[in-house]
Order: C-alpha cells, then sequence, then structure tokens
C-alpha cells in the first residue's frame, strides 16, 4: 500500500492546529495557534473568530513545515465534535474548503479518540484502559466490541476545566500554575472528594476551594488541596477500572495528562497492581492538528468517509458513538 | 477471604461467633490527610446505611463493632452462597423475593450501588441477604435507583443469560408489590434509558 498522507484540523477550543501525518505513523508537522482570553475562560465567538484569522497561516505552515505539497494530501480531517460550537464551524470551514478545493475526501474525527488514538500511536501501548483527562473531558474507556465504552466519566465539570477555572478565578491563570504553586503548599484542606463508583464530580470542589481562598487561605495550600483532591479522585477512580477490566496496561491522554504530579500517583498505583503506565508526551498532550490528521487515516484506510453535506459539528459528541474500524 | 478494589473482607472468631470484618486499608498513592478523612467516612456511611436497612426490615447483616480509627466494620457472618451460585430455573421465586428487598431499600430512598448477584447471599434456610454497600447512597436518585436494577439485569445477563426474562418478570412482581404501579413504571422507563445509553460494561471487557 502506498504511503498516504492526511492533514487534520484542530478546532474544538483555544487551539487552533493543523497536523500533517503520513500513513506510516510520522508526525511530518503539528502547528497550532492558542487564543488566549484577556480575562476569564474562553469566549466561544472571541475563539472562532481568533482562528478564523490564524487559519490560512497554520494551513501554509504546516504544510511547508512537513515539505508536502497540498496537492500531495490524501484526506482532510477534522474536529467534528465534541467542542464550542463556534469553534468547531471555523475548522469545519477550513476543512470543507480545502476538500472541495483540492478534490480530496473529507473525513470528520471525534476529538476524544484523536487524543486516543494519537497516544496508542506514540507510545505503542495496543488496547490500554485510557484515562482522558483535559480542560473539557474527563473519562476512563477502553475498547470493547468496536467502540470506546465509558465506563467512566465526570459528572459535571472536567478535572482539567476544574483546575483552570479556580487558578482565573484565583488571578494565577489556567494550568499548571496551581501544580506550579501546589509545590510550595504545606496545609492539606479537606475539600468535597465526590466518587461514585468509577464517576468522579468536581463542581463542588471547585466551588469549595474558592470559598476557602475567599476565606483567607494561603494560596499555596489551596492550590495544595484542590490538586492533590483532584488527583486522588482520578487514581482512585482509574484503579477501580483496573480492578473491574483486567487491563494490564493504562494509557494517560488529554491536556492533564502534562501533570507531574497526577503521572506521579496514577503511577504509583499502576506499579502496585503491577500495571504498566503509559503517558503521551507533553507535545501530543494538549489538542493539536495531527492527532486529528492521524485518526482521520486510520478511519480512511479503514473505508469511512464524511460527504461534505454531512459534515454538521456536533458539539456534543461522544466518543461511544463512533464505531471502530481499524486494528486496534 | 477477598480483597475487593478498596478494602479486604476477612472471617474472625469472637466469643465463639464467627464474624465479617471488612476493613478499607489505606492507599499508597493518597496523601495519608486525605486517605483516613475518605476512609473513615466511607467506612462510617457504609455502617450508617447498613444499620437504617436493619431497621426498616432490609436483610442485611447486623453490625457488631465498628471501628472508626481502624475503618473497619465487625458484622454478622453470613453462612451460605452467592445467589450467582444457587439461581436456577427452579428456585426462581428467589427473583420475587429479590424484587421486594430492592423494592424495600428504594422506598428508604437508599441505592445499593453495586447490586450484582455477587452482593446478595442466599442463606440456609434460602433467606435472601444484601450485603456490600461500599457504593451505596441516601437520597438516592431515580436514575441511582435504576442503575441498581440495571446492574442486576446485566448481572443476570452474564451469569444465566437463559433465565434474564422470566427473573426480571419476577423481580418487578416484588418490586411492584412493595413500590407500587406507578414507581415501577417510571423505574423501567429509567432502566431501559439507561441500557440505550450503553455506558455500563460487562464484567467480561478483558
Amino acid at each position: 500500500m502506498p504511503t498516504l498522507i492526511a492533514l487534520g484540523i484542530e478546532s474544538t477550543a483555544h487551539t487552533f492546529g493543523v497536523g500533517v501525518v503520513s500513513s506510516q505513523g510520522e508526525i511530518l508537522s503539528n502547528v497550532m495557534r492558542t487564543y488566549t482570553p484577556r480575562i476569564g475562560g474562553i469566549h466561544p465567538r472571541e475563539a472562532a473568530q481568533a482562528h478564523a484569522r490564524n487559519a490560512v497561516n497554520v494551513v501554509v505552515e504546516a504544510l511547508s513545515r512537513a515539505g508536502v505539497k497540498a496537492s500531495s494530501v490524501d484526506v482532510i480531517a477534522f474536529s467534528q465534535g465534541p467542542g464550542l460550537g463556534p469553534c468547531l464551524r471555523t475548522g469545519a470551514t477550513v476543512a470543507r474548503t480545502l476538500s472541495l478545493a483540492l478534490g480530496k475526501p473529507l473525513v470528520g474525527v471525534n476529538h476524544g479518540i484523536a487524543h486516543i488514538e494519537v497516544g496508542k500511536l506514540v507510545t505503542g501501548c495496543r488496547d490500554p484502559l485510557v484515562l482522558y483527562i483535559a480542560g473539557g473531558n474527563t473519562l476512563i474507556t477502553c475498547l470493547v466490541e468496536g467502540r470506546y465504552r465509558i465506563l467512566g466519566e465526570t459528572l459535571d465539570i472536567a478535572a482539567g476545566n476544574c483546575l483552570d477555572a479556580f487558578g482565573i478565578s484565583a488571578g494565577i491563570g489556567p494550568m499548571p500554575a496551581a501544580d506550579n504553586l501546589a509545590m510550595r503548599g504545606e496545609v492539606l484542606h479537606d475539600l468535597p472528594y465526590k466518587v461514585k463508583g468509577m464517576d468522579v464530580s468536581f463542581s463542588g470542589l471547585l466551588t469549595a476551594s474558592e470559598k476557602l481562598l475567599r476565606e483567607g487561605a494561603k494560596l499555596e495550600d489551596v492550590c495544595l488541596s484542590i490538586t492533590e483532591t483532584v488527583y486522588s479522585m482520578l487514581t482512585e477512580v482509574v484503579e477501580r477500572a483496573l480492578a473491574y477490566t483486567g487491563k494490564p496496561s493504562l494509557l494517560l491522554v488529554g491536556g492533564l495528562a502534562r501533570s507531574r504530579r497526577l503521572a506521579e500517583m496514577v503511577g504509583s498505583m499502576c506499579s502496585g497492581r503491577g500495571v504498566s503506565m503509559h503517558v503521551v508526551p507533553p507535545e501530543l498532550a494538549g489538542d493539536n492538528g495531527a492527532m486529528i490528521a492521524w485518526t482521520g487515516l486510520l478511519q480512511y484506510m479503514s473505508g469511512f468517509r464524511t460527504p461534505v453535506e454531512e459534515s454538521i459539528v456536533r458539539p456534543k459528541m461522544r466518543i461511544d458513538e463512533v464505531e471502530i474500524g481499524w486494528r486496534v | 477471604m477477598r480483597v475487593g478494589a478498596e478494602s479486604v473482607i476477612s472471617v474472625i472468631r469472637w466469643r465463639g461467633r464467627e464474624l465479617i470484618r471488612k476493613q478499607r486499608l489505606p492507599k499508597a498513592y493518597r496523601r495519608p490527610e486525605i486517605d483516613e478523612r475518605i476512609r473513615r467516612s466511607r467506612t462510617l456511611h457504609e455502617a450508617r446505611v447498613i444499620k437504617t436497612l436493619s431497621e426498616n426490615g432490609v436483610p442485611v447483616p447486623v453490625i457488631f463493632f465498628l471501628d472508626i480509627a481502624g475503618s473497619s466494620i465487625y458484622m454478622q457472618r453470613i453462612v451460605g452462597a452467592e445467589l450467582r451460585e444457587r439461581l436456577d430455573k427452579n428456585n426462581i421465586l428467589l427473583a420475587e423475593r429479590l424484587g421486594m428487598i430492592a423494592g424495600l431499600t428504594h422506598k428508604l430512598s437508599i441505592s445499593h450501588g453495586d447490586l450484582t448477584l455477587s452482593n446478595i447471599m442466599v442463606g440456609v434456610d434460602n433467606g435472601l441477604w444484601l450485603i456490600d454497600f461500599g457504593l451505596s447512597f441516601f437520597n438516592a436518585t431515580l436514575e441511582e435507583m435504576a442503575v441498581d436494577v440495571h446492574l442486576l439485569e446485566r448481572s443476570v445477563e452474564s451469569t444465566l443469560p437463559w433465565l434474564r426474562m422470566n427473573f426480571m418478570e419476577k423481580f418487578y412482581d416484588g418490586y411492584r408489590d412493595v413500590l407500587g404501579r406507578e414507581m415501577t413504571g417510571r423505574i423501567l422507563a429509567k432502566v431501559s434509558e439507561i441500557r440505550r445509553r450503553g455506558r455500563y460494561v460487562e464484567r467480561t471487557v478483558r
């Protein structure tokens, strides 16, 4: 089979990214621009406008860094969901335009599955239990009979969202600010620890942390308390899922996989159980185009296409909706 | 005797009696401050659920001692076998009794949280007992109660698939007797919604 080349477009939240990947699993380029709000969290419309301004430059830069001509691209993949509607639509518009202009097939990719597939590609682990932790998503999943089944997930906000929102309201900014300050924390405050089976809940924890701060607790101590509590909860549900599935390996993907303390805690639990832990490398942990390109290629090679008229974005798409047609 | 995801179950002797000790062991990955608080509060919570059920006529093991500092519950040992091992087409009436017991539990707004055939014991006199309330809730929502029923159905399905329809029919007979038609209807609707969502994975995922 000749080598195929995919161009992948990611735009679910604050990152507009374009990656070029070959069917050999080589990441030829991975370019991104991140919108940073002046105040507060991501404003969907402003982020989408920033993506639209950056789109052309990022596509051109990704192709030139990869040393690939636009006409040599075989597949145009884009992030179809889940994510922020306006941001998704910007990426989808760029993807449709490229697809029509170049006459290349379009493939809509589930953002969460892309995080998982790129993690499997670069760590080489085959059929792991996956902890996907990011700003917008927190879930535990593994492949069963052709779908990523959700064993556990957050019942409200994502783990990354909890830590980012705390950092922003505390004036230190999003992650990794809370992780960094936690290293200087000394006192561990009691915070709500909500685990229901293999599900977790973080919203009460966020509110309680903000309240602690308002009441005059030391910032470093609150950072220590919130991060330790979030990571303990995640480690506990992952341990339960490992016991439940009997999987011999665990893969950490998503932006929060960059947290050293989380990886340390999960790693300590894994080594106690004889489970091997794999962590996606930092440069592929956050949202990026390469993961979309790679997953788009996998889908393309198993015969999947997204006709332009069916390429509507899916802000609330779940990972367990997608049939996994490719090899594990 | 048994090592679960978070606790160790052992049989101990006390004044000529056999008791079960359920002990939550420390998790080395957690900071001790968090670890101790969680183990204590869960032990206390489980004991409270068992006590409430016991006082309201739900067959659960009697608690003899509670050692909060040691995160241990010492309770009656149920002599018998798991329902998983006892269930067959000849004693399908157990399903109806189980339906009544589950109905009684839900009537108290308590959800079991892990209602599988391994967490239901059959005593020597063929009486049923519920055990392991580690994942239970007070003030359970409709969803949490429906999850109980759903997990039970899945558990029957994976152990004795040919018995599932019959079992659930009998189960709902008993359940309806306690909770009434309206509530049972709401639970049924929620169970089918949960099944459609398809997010609960069987134990055989390996």
